[in-house]
């Protein structure tokens, strides 16, 4: 596997421009700009690049969805918004390579056509935002942004625009909302956004990771990129790991790498004289897999197949120091604060389920609720406007089946034995 | 008053880079906000004659926002991460210990004026759990409830040492809470 993403973090500080082009950084331009377009995004096609910001959408097919008579200005954003616990991959292209972020806008902005981009940061990573403002500029300054750009008539700049906080922007279409200087509210779709997005104007939203791999797949081909996955995988993935394990991390692998690969080479293994118990292979959203699924491929399909999802392949560790259901508690509380209150079901239900989870961890739960439980989840998750309450639900509709002997267990004993953290 | 004209110039200058100047709320936000450490009544009808704004808009875009805030803070605002990736590896000691050496409830000013501590959803440093930040750009990782305590006599000492400036140079009105409404 050849990293490409992670290509400069031998780095102490972030590549200036200078030092990005002495290692090819901006090459890939001379390559693109000029060539057709439908070209381009075939080669975008075959590759069988997804949506890496979680949904895994072929990006390709996404793009296709741009009619060619689009109205301009067309709008290119890139979500950069990443809040979902145990998901910041992201973060380390924008702090420790933010060139990498701009030639891969530059390069699917061009196959889009697209007049202008932004970048949009989650507040917390304000001062990663100032060092991509700063590599912004070197490359403006430098011709790689600005009219007519390398001399090939296509022209395109990049706004970074900081947000202030608050998970659902990362939601595309609440996104745009924050974006125009309104609550991060999602919108109804249709009209999905590649119709009617920022101002009304034709609006591709992708994640930052997905537009990066995009000039390397274009000037190395689509049989290449396909070639870096492993155990049918495509491409490589930023993946990350964190939580109860010994050293968490980031890690540029081949898309295919298995779960166990992750945790007990990459990351260090769990901590001395800890059992697995289950792993989240996604971030917080994503249901929970079990050491009996540690060698299935991290693949957009491979979680899939045992009812959970890749996601954002921030994996998160459960070892037997924690109780799941005070693991759960924590994961729904966090969607019941960052509900953006638009929906009864969402704005109302996730507290009162981490209110009844509670119960268990008090040692107050009866049957009746447990099956309050299941009865919140099943009319929370089908009920609300974004896939933000399903989201949280997810999980725990997992472990119902899954740990469904702790919950009965806690019932029991009216106590529960484990206490979260450490 | 609370912004000179050269800084209404400045924040006109990037309101113009969206086609419609409520799109510039977030930054004159911020802007007036690190300015105070925190956004004064007078700052949101500016801002709000700036973006076409009323206040009652601004404060619906403000109390959605967490990181803007319409209260003053210490000059140093501590977040700590309370979510899974750093609850697994003892955020809510690290949190409890921090509050403690605060010496006041969650969201309230030190006595000495030089720290707020709040718990903080997710700030993506879930490699270096348990994690905090500090004035939105300073990191703190691998915390322990030793470590944290220690950090923030730090930031008592610094405020010892100053008077005006906070410690990453932001300019912060008053240290008193109940003195910061500009008059």
């Amino acid at each position: 596997m050849e990293p490409i993403l992670s290509r400069n973090f031998d780095q102490k500080t972030p590549l200036d421009l200078a030092g990005f082009r002495d290692r090819g950084g901006y090459a890939s331009l001379n390559n693109i700009l000029g060539r057709p377009r439908d070209e381009l995004l075939q080669e975008v096609k075959d590759s069988g690049l997804r949506g890496c910001g979680g949904a895994g959408f072929p990006t390709g097919v996404k793009w296709g969805f741009l009619a060619k008579d689009a109205p301009h200005p067309v709008y290119l954003v890139i979500n950069l918004d990443e809040s979902e616990p145990g998901s910041c991959k992201d973060r380390q292209i924008l702090y420790r390579d933010p060139h990498t972020i701009i030639e891969g806008v530059i390069a699917s902005a061009y196959v889009l056509d697209a007049d202008k981009a932004f970048v949009f940061v989650r507040g917390e990573y304000r001062s990663g935002a100032e060092g991509l403002e700063k590599a912004v500029q070197e490359a403006r300054e430098a011709g790689y942004l600005g009219k007519n750009i390398l001399g090939s008539g296509y022209s395109l700049d990049i706004d970074v625009h900081l947000s202030a906080g608050r998970y659902i922007c990362g939601e595309e279409t609440a996104l745009l909302n924050a974006l125009e200087g309104r609550r991060g509210n999602p919108r109804s779709k249709p009209p999905f956004p590649i119709v009617s997005g920022l101002w009304g104007q034709p609006t591709v939203v992708n994640n930052v990771e997905t537009v990066s791999h995009v000039p390397y797949i274009l000037t190395k081909g689509a049989d290449w990129f396909k070639g870096q996955g492993i155990n049918g995988g495509t491409g490589t993935h930023i993946y990350q790991v964190s939580g109860c394990v010994n050293k968490p991390g980031t890690f540029e692998l081949p898309m295919g790498t298995t779960a166990r690969e992750l945790i007990y080479e990459h990351a260090g293994g769990l901590r001395e004289g800890r059992e697995l118990v289950a792993f989240q292979p996604g971030g917080t959203s994503t249901p929970f897999m079990l050491p009996e699924h540690l060698d299935i491929p991290l693949t957009w399909d491979g979680p899939s197949s045992v009812g959970s999802r890749l996601g954002t392949g921030g994996l998160i560790v459960m070892d037997d120091s924690i109780c799941p259901i005070d693991y759960l508690i924590n994961v729904v509380d966090f969607y019941a604060m960052e509900s953006c209150g638009f929906c009864t079901p969402c704005r109302d239900g996730l507290p009162y389920l981490v209110h009844v989870m509670k119960k268990f961890e008090e040692g107050t739960a009866t049957d009746k609720d447990l099956a309050l439980v299941e009865e919140l989840c099943d009319t929370i998750f089908p009920s609300t406007h974004c896939a933000h309450a399903p989201g949280a639900v997810m999980p725990v509709q997992g472990a119902l089946k899954q740990f469904r002997h702790v919950f009965e267990a806690h019932i029991k004993n009216q106590c529960c034995t484990l206490q979260g953290g450490q | 008053m609370t912004l000179n004209e050269q800084e209404i110039e400045h924040l006109k200058e990037h309101i113009g880079h969206y086609p419609e100047p409520r799109a510039g709320a977030i930054y004159c936000l911020y802007f007036v906000q690190d300015k105070y450490g925190y956004i004064p009544r007078e700052s949101m009808d500016e801002v709000g004659e700036l973006t076409g704004l009323s206040p009652v808009q601004l404060d619906e875009i403000i109390t959605f926002y967490t990181l803007l805030r319409r209260r003053p803070v210490g000059r140093n605002l501590i977040r700590v991460c309370t979510n899974i990736s750093c609850h697994t590896r003892g955020a809510k000691e690290v949190l409890a210990a921090a509050q403690e050496q605060s010496g006041v409830p969650l969201g309230e000013i030190s006595e000495d004026g030089s720290v707020t501590v709040l718990p903080s959803i997710c700030l993506g440093l879930c490699d270096r759990a348990p994690a905090a930040l500090v004035n939105d750009d300073e990191v703190l990782g691998e915390l322990t409830p030793d470590k944290i305590r220690d950090e923030m006599a730090r930031y008592v000492s610094q405020a010892m040492n100053s008077t005006e400036a906070s410690a990453n140079g932001r300019l912060i009105a008053t240290l008193k809470p109940q003195s910061q409404e500009p008059k």
